[in-house]
């Protein structure tokens, strides 16, 4: 058994494609039609260009009432690990990202949290113990 | 920065937007709701939710919209007055150039599959859903999981 995909719910596909590719900088790895929906993926760039990040549609209800929820109370719905989080945090800023919480040491790991305009808080962090 | 004030208050405003039938807010009149000026308002709004304000209502009112003309009975004009537009013209160009087609298409097309099965219909459920086998069963039809 393996972890191959994890998902994101996003509010809208396209505006979630521009900011996790054009901004965060992942790479489009599948777009795929499927009614009114895309199966879309991407990876990072950093590899491995075999765990793909899908950008889920919240056209369910449950799933946009799920992400509203967790928005609303400052929670980052999933993280994702950088190597030099400073560096990250400027560059993001630099392209108009909205921070929650800005780079921050909380023990082993420095963190920080983002809008990625789709309804979602994404946490940052960099291990550094 | 975010501060967690600003966060909730963009929220507020995101659902003061969302607002339809009852007493549709313009994007002036939630800024004013949530103390801003008005550009500094749209223009923290697009920073954090990727889209405009008025955007936002717009693809709100269109999304319900869509629902309305599958799981109900009301007519087109109806559904243009529920979802908050006065404009029947207005309802239905923004409606056909986000969906590629009239609001009556749309019906036409997919309101069969909706009362012949009471269930979500296939193309409603994003695929991932389906390749998880879930979520058709969760709810019992369209008009109940519109309600959640």
């Amino acid at each position: 058994m393996k972890i191959k995909l994890n998902s994101i719910f996003v509010d809208d596909q396209s505006k979630g494609l521009k900011f996790y590719t054009e901004v965060l900088g992942f790479k489009l790895s599948k777009d795929i039609p499927m009614g009114e929906f895309r199966w879309l993926t991407v990876v990072s760039p950093e590899g491995p260009d075999d765990v793909e990040l899908v950008l889920e549609p919240n056209a369910n209800p449950a799933s946009s009432v799920f992400q509203d929820s967790l928005f609303k109370q400052g929670i980052p719905i999933t993280a994702f690990e950088v190597d030099d989080i400073q560096a990250e945090y400027e560059r993001l800023k630099g392209l108009g990202v909205m921070f929650t919480r800005e780079p921050m040491n909380v023990g082993v790991v420095t963190i920080a949290i983002l809008s990625d305009t789709c309804g979602n808080l994404i946490q940052l962090y960099e291990v550094t113990a | 920065m975010l501060h967690k004030d600003l966060l909730h208050m963009l929220c507020l405003a995101r659902d003061k937007l969302r607002l339809m039938q009852d007493s549709p807010l313009s994007v002036q009149q939630v800024a004013d709701e949530v103390g801003m000026s008005l550009y500094h308002f749209i223009r923290l709004y697009k920073a954090v939710f990727g889209e405009t304000p008025n955007q936002y209502q717009i693809r709100m009112r269109l999304e319900k919209a869509k629902l309305l003309l599958v799981a109900s009975d009301l007519s087109i004009t109806d559904v243009c007055m529920e979802v908050g537009y006065s404009s029947l013209g207005t309802f239905s160009d923004l409606f056909s150039r986000r969906f590629g087609m009239a609001p009556s298409t749309y019906r036409e097309m997919f309101r069969p599959a909706v009362r012949v099965s009471d269930e979500v219909p296939r193309q409603f459920i994003p695929d991932c859903f389906s390749l998880m086998g879930g979520a058709p069963n969760l709810q019992s039809n369209i008009r109940e999981a519109s309600l959640i």
